[in-house]
């Protein structure tokens, strides 16, 4: 329903642009009135006998043209510009609404570059094409259409076609030097891209830079792609500073033989001296439109290039929808927290071979689960799952005894506290960030969290408290301060099921106890998942399971799991040491 | 402040003063010929239509149309060429001015570069410099072409007939008044909608990234109403723009028009009493035209200028900072360092105030292996980052060898000195550039450093082995594989002195394994500073360090630590 966006917005507002075309050719033909109206001054002010009443009117006539053409210019603009920007806006919020329902699988396959291209230089690109675009060609078929109407039918036709022999050629030329020169205008571009890359990279690695001693290095590396913007620029500056001087040619010649033939038939008296001057008036009244040809070349062709990779975004299908059985508003809003997963197989899309594979997991409410396994066993394709980031088959997870499909997103998503693996943050402050956006935590509430997640004694030093800004223009916090916070954003819901991705990666050991420490607290009588690839965070684990390749490949508590002398026990040997197992076993 | 940096970018035109005056000259004769058309029609008009003088050769209407061909076919070629040759001039500065600022950024220490985000360096070498470009290209040449054509066009109007002149003038000042009256709305506008794009585009840039988040914690609705307040205003301040943009250029006209008719009315009466030809008075409509040319195109240079004097303000505001620059110059020359590393009472604070070290004094022996061990934030890192003088200690010292770093020559105190930090970076190019590094090295010596570190294994595994492109930062490679790099990169350079941020995260235990390995290869013969996270790591130190809010408050090794009881065997119980 969404993949035909711009007609869609079209249908609604063409009305704006019909008014707009009707004052724009209301303006066109006013302003064509003009050299006329000079023409005519001019042969009354050559006449033997001058008629001042007549060259007054004349002169109104002028003054009143120039004012016609300056409001129905205001009002066309208005309208064709006005609605071009009224678009801008409705497809950047159409974008964000768009792009709010993608699933995770939509990220994965595109750069977030990418998409905030589509967001910024394609709705730009599209914008004047439906503005300033539309706007060039009717002015440009307006003014010249009724220019060499006006020139036929008051002066002269044989003087029009003579004058006008030249056009056809300038605008074949500047149809070819348009091409060459946006090809090396693209190729300026690129180069640019290079460079900004080229720096971004540096930035990152200054550190390494500096360590190894490479600045000069670097800087040699950055000359080449610096003179290679410079010559790139030179090519195109050596093409497009023709077109100027061409078109001055070309038209120079119109003008000469408006010169010489006009006048010849100003003397043999076919046309009379004012018919001569209103005829120079047209002739640069065309120069414009003509000149803007490339423009208009340019502007569609990027305009139509981007209202294809629009229409393409845009036609994209959301993937993840709320389940059929599924009723938002009859549901109850707070979940028990049992879970049980059946059989589970999954293999991501595109992929032949299995990211999971017949997973049975039964998680009574108020359990904590633990889940190790090594990178790429399947720990984060299965939270990916639980939240319904990627579709489920029916019947494989059910949530309190009913299947994971029958919920609506909002009530999924609402009743799981999920700390992800890595720790984005939005560049707001750390308030907003633990309540994300929404009102209905208390302060008390967030401080609550903040203390439970270990960071409360960290925002605390900082200037601003709670209203600290994070992210580029605020505070830098470290890898676990983030983590602190992300942990905090899952705690304030109190949700039926938390969800911990290897929440505590980037904090040190002492942290970590303290955090599961009150996370055990929090926890109690809720269900609990926690992913770690250290065997420290697993503690309070009821169950552990170990993920191998997509499988359960072990389980059961941490001791049973010791004595298997499994994998399991291989990750324990490698992380702690053999000779540690006696102190782990005591403290337990 | 803003002219002076103008005034220095000017400055760094005057090599080139030959070029620009000849490009100046060319636009002069391009402007006299540009004045002498009207000229061409009022002879034709008053000579040959209006009064009837015999034609003889040139002088004649088919001459006087050669004339008019020729005289536009010599501009349009001084014109191409003064073109290329100000744009030459304009990107030979501009290309000069970007590697300033670039190798400006090398040699900035990082206690600056902390301070600015990699966004607005990138802008101070691309978009800041590209602005002044066009100061370069466009603006200079311009402003003299239209200053000249303006004034010629004055001259020739006052010569032609002084009273006619003076009444075309009279429209100027409303010229000048709604000029500068919607300008200055203009500016405000052109302001808040930079500041409103920057927005958008920065809220769509957060969004993509944190989509996740956003769909899990259900902040869709939120998000949105965030940004229609934002799309509305950016909506309002557009529309403002399009009004400005319909009113500048079209009351412009409307005076121009004024102008004509005045002159028409006026000059009426004296074409009655035979004191003026109707050839001149044509001539002065198409004056008139021209006038109002390099006024609108001298007000539209305004913004150019507007946003180089913006520009020109960012990019002297970085080149200033001289004094924090790092100067790889002075200093002893020591060559290869033994590697004994000593603190004497340092203090170190990033902010004002805000000590991170308090009073550290430790000694590491040449080859000896140090851990330093403790929570977030404690002071661990910064330790090691001082040691390699990215930062300046405030009190105290750092000996090396017995001599204070500050002394040593930066060059050399780095080249003996390998940090691997948690996140490794590696650069686009091959992997064997990686390790490297420009420096010239055999093929024997690069395969020894990836057998010492281990990261021979997955080399081998891929399609073009050493040779394999790095592409985005090293994206394609595993945080652990990235690491192993990193050492492979540290051995073949032989540092005495090796600096380790051990990594915390996301590493399977496999690479993991590989690491340990690697790690006790390349301290083996150098001082090792590890900033450690596994006990197995810190266990195998010579000496560990304890640090708890910017002291040291434990050191020894493992045993001795153990019997302490302290903070170091409470972590060991966990």
């Amino acid at each position: 329903m969404k993949d035909r966006i711009i007609p869609e917005f079209l249908r609604k507002y063409w009305i704006n642009y019909l008014w707009g075309a009707i004052f724009l050719f209301l303006g066109v033909y006013i302003a064509t009135l003009s050299p006329k109206y000079l023409g005519t001054i001019i042969d009354l002010l050559k006449a033997p006998i001058i008629d001042k009443g007549q060259v007054f009117n004349y002169i109104g006539l002028i003054i009143l043209t120039a004012l016609g053409v300056f409001a129905t210019r205001y009002v066309w603009r208005y309208f064709i510009m006005g609605n071009a920007r009224n678009m801008e806006c409705f497809l950047r919020m159409e974008m964000l609404r768009h792009l709010q329902k993608m699933s995770v699988n939509f990220y994965n396959a595109r750069k977030t570059g990418d998409l905030m291209a589509f967001a910024v230089n394609d709705i730009g690109a599209v914008r004047m094409s439906f503005g300033p675009g539309v706007a060039l060609i009717l002015n440009g078929l307006g003014t010249s259409l009724l220019s060499v109407f006006s020139m036929v039918r008051i002066v002269h036709p044989k003087l029009t076609v003579f004058a006008m022999l030249p056009i056809p050629i300038i605008i074949f030329v500047m149809i070819r030097m348009g091409t060459t020169i946006r090809n090396r205008f693209r190729l300026v571009q690129k180069n640019f891209a290079s460079i900004s890359d080229r720096i971004n990279e540096n930035i990152s690695g200054i550190r390494v830079t500096k360590t190894y001693v490479q600045e000069d290095d670097e800087v040699s590396r950055f000359d080449i792609l610096n003179n290679q913007m410079k010559q790139s620029n030179l090519d195109l500056i050596r093409v497009s500073s023709l077109m100027g001087p061409l078109i001055q040619l070309f038209f120079g010649i119109c003008f000469m033989i408006n010169l010489i033939y006009g006048s010849s038939l100003v003397k043999a008296h076919e046309i009379t001296l004012g018919d001569f001057v209103a005829f120079n008036g047209y002739l640069t009244m065309i120069m414009w439109p003509v000149i803007s040809i490339g423009r208009i070349i340019n502007v569609f062709q990027r305009g139509m290039a981007s209202y294809r990779r629009l229409e393409e975004i845009f036609s994209v299908k959301p993937e993840i929808l709320d389940g059929a059985a599924s009723n938002p508003e009859e549901e109850q809003e707070k979940l028990e927290g049992s879970l049980e997963i059946r059989n589970l197989s999954f293999a991501y899309p595109g992929h032949s071979e299995y990211a999971l594979k017949d997973i049975n997991i039964k998680l009574e409410k108020g359990q904590i689960l633990g889940i190790i396994g090594r990178t790429g066993s399947g720990k984060t394709t299965l939270v990916n799952l639980l939240l319904k980031l990627y579709n489920v088959e029916p019947g494989k997870i059910l949530i309190d005894g009913r299947d994971i499909n029958d919920y609506s997103l909002k009530t999924l998503r609402e009743n799981i506290g999920y700390v992800p693996q890595d720790n984005f943050l939005f560049s707001a402050t750390i308030q907003d960030n633990i309540r994300y956006f929404s009102d209905q935590f208390s302060d008390d509430e967030i401080e609550d969290a903040s203390k439970i997640s270990m960071i409360y004694d960290n925002i605390m030093e900082f200037p601003a408290r709670f209203d600290t800004r994070v992210g580029e223009r605020g505070v830098n916090l470290s890898g676990g301060q983030k983590q602190r916070i992300s942990i905090a954003r899952a705690v304030i819901k109190k949700p039926a099921i938390y969800i911990l991705d290897d929440a505590l990666s980037a904090v040190d050991t002492q942290t970590e106890e303290a955090i599961l420490n009150n996370l055990k607290e929090e926890m109690e009588g809720h269900t609990g998942i926690i992913i770690a690839h250290r065997i420290s965070a697993l503690r309070h684990a009821d169950e552990i399971i170990v993920l191998d390749h997509g499988r359960i490949e072990e389980r059961g508590s941490h001791e049973e799991l010791i004595k298997k002398d499994g994998l399991y026990h291989e990750l324990f040997r490698e992380q702690y040491g053999i000779e540690t197992r006696e102190s782990w076993e005591d403290e337990e | 402040m803003k002219n002076n940096s103008l005034m220095r970018l000017l400055k760094r035109a005057l090599p080139y003063w030959k070029i620009i005056l000849l490009c100046m000259l060319c636009v002069l004769l391009v402007n006299m010929a540009e004045l002498y058309k009207p000229l061409i029609m009022e002879r034709v008009i008053d000579d040959f239509l209006i009064g009837s003088k015999p034609e003889r050769g040139l002088y004649s209407i088919t001459g006087m149309g050669i004339i008019y061909l020729l005289l536009i076919a010599v501009s349009s070629g001084l014109t191409v060429f003064q073109v290329n040759a100000i744009n030459h001039v304009g990107q030979s500065i501009v290309t000069d001015l970007r590697r300033t600022v670039f190798s400006h950024i090398q040699r900035m220490p990082l206690s600056v570069l902390d301070k600015y985000s990699s966004g607005r360096l990138i802008t101070r070498a691309t978009n800041d410099v590209e602005a002044l470009s066009e100061l370069f290209t466009d603006v200079i040449i311009d402003l003299f072409r239209d200053v000249f054509l303006l004034a010629g066009i004055i001259i020739i109007m006052l010569s032609l007939d002084i009273q006619l002149a003076l009444i075309g003038f009279t429209v100027i000042p409303f010229i000048a008044l709604i000029t500068n009256i919607i300008k200055k709305k203009m500016k405000a506008n052109f302001i808040a909608i930079k500041s409103l794009t920057g927005r958008i585009n920065g809220f769509f840039a957060e969004n993509i990234a944190g989509m996740k988040l956003v769909q899990i914690f259900n902040m869709q609705k939120d998000k949105e109403n965030e940004f229609q307040v934002l799309n509305n205003k950016y909506y309002a301040a557009s529309l403002t723009r399009l009004k400005l943009n319909s009113i500048l250029r079209p009351s412009i006209e409307i005076f121009n028009t004024l102008a004509i008719a005045l002159l028409v009315w006026y000059g009426m009466g004296r074409i009655i009493n035979r004191s003026l030809d109707l050839g001149v008075l044509y001539a002065f409509t198409n004056y008139i035209k021209q006038f109002f040319a390099p006024i609108n195109d001298l007000a539209e240079k305004y913004n150019t200028i507007q946003s180089a004097v913006v520009s020109a303000d960012r990019v002297y505001e970085l080149l200033d900072q001289k004094d924090s620059l790092e100067d790889y110059d002075s200093g002893i020359q020591v060559g290869r360092l033994e590697g004994s590393i000593e603190f004497k009472n340092v203090w170190f604070a990033y902010n004002e105030g805000e000590w991170v070290l308090k009073d550290v004094s430790f000694r590491i022996e040449k080859g000896q292996t140090a851990a330093f061990v403790g929570a977030t934030g404690s002071g661990k890192t910064t330790i090691i980052n001082l040691i390699s003088r990215f930062y300046q200690v405030q009190k105290g010292e750092i000996l090396i060898d017995g001599i204070n770093i500050n002394d040593i020559n930066l060059r050399d105190l780095r080249r003996n000195i390998s940090v691997v930090l948690q996140d490794v970076f590696l650069y686009s190019g091959s992997i064997r550039d990686n390790i490297t590094l420009n420096t010239p090295m055999s093929e024997e010596e690069v395969q020894r450093a990836l057998e010492l570190s281990c990261a021979d294994t997955f080399i081998q595994e891929l399609p073009n082995k050493l040779d394999e492109p790095v592409s985005e930062r090293g994206s394609t490679f595993s945080a652990g594989q990235r690491q192993l790099l990193a050492f492979a990169r540290t051995i073949a350079h032989d540092p005495s002195i090796f600096v380790l941020d051990e990594a915390t995260a996301n590493i399977d235990t496999k690479t993991e394994k590989l690491i340990q390995k690697s790690i006790e290869n390349v301290s083996t013969g150098r001082t090792t500073l590890i900033v450690a996270h596994r006990l197995s790591t810190i266990r195998h130190a010579d000496v560990i360090f304890i640090i708890r809010k910017g002291r040291i408050v434990e050191k020894g090794n493992h045993e001795t630590l153990m019997e302490l009881g302290g903070y170091y065997s409470r972590l060991n119980a966990v």
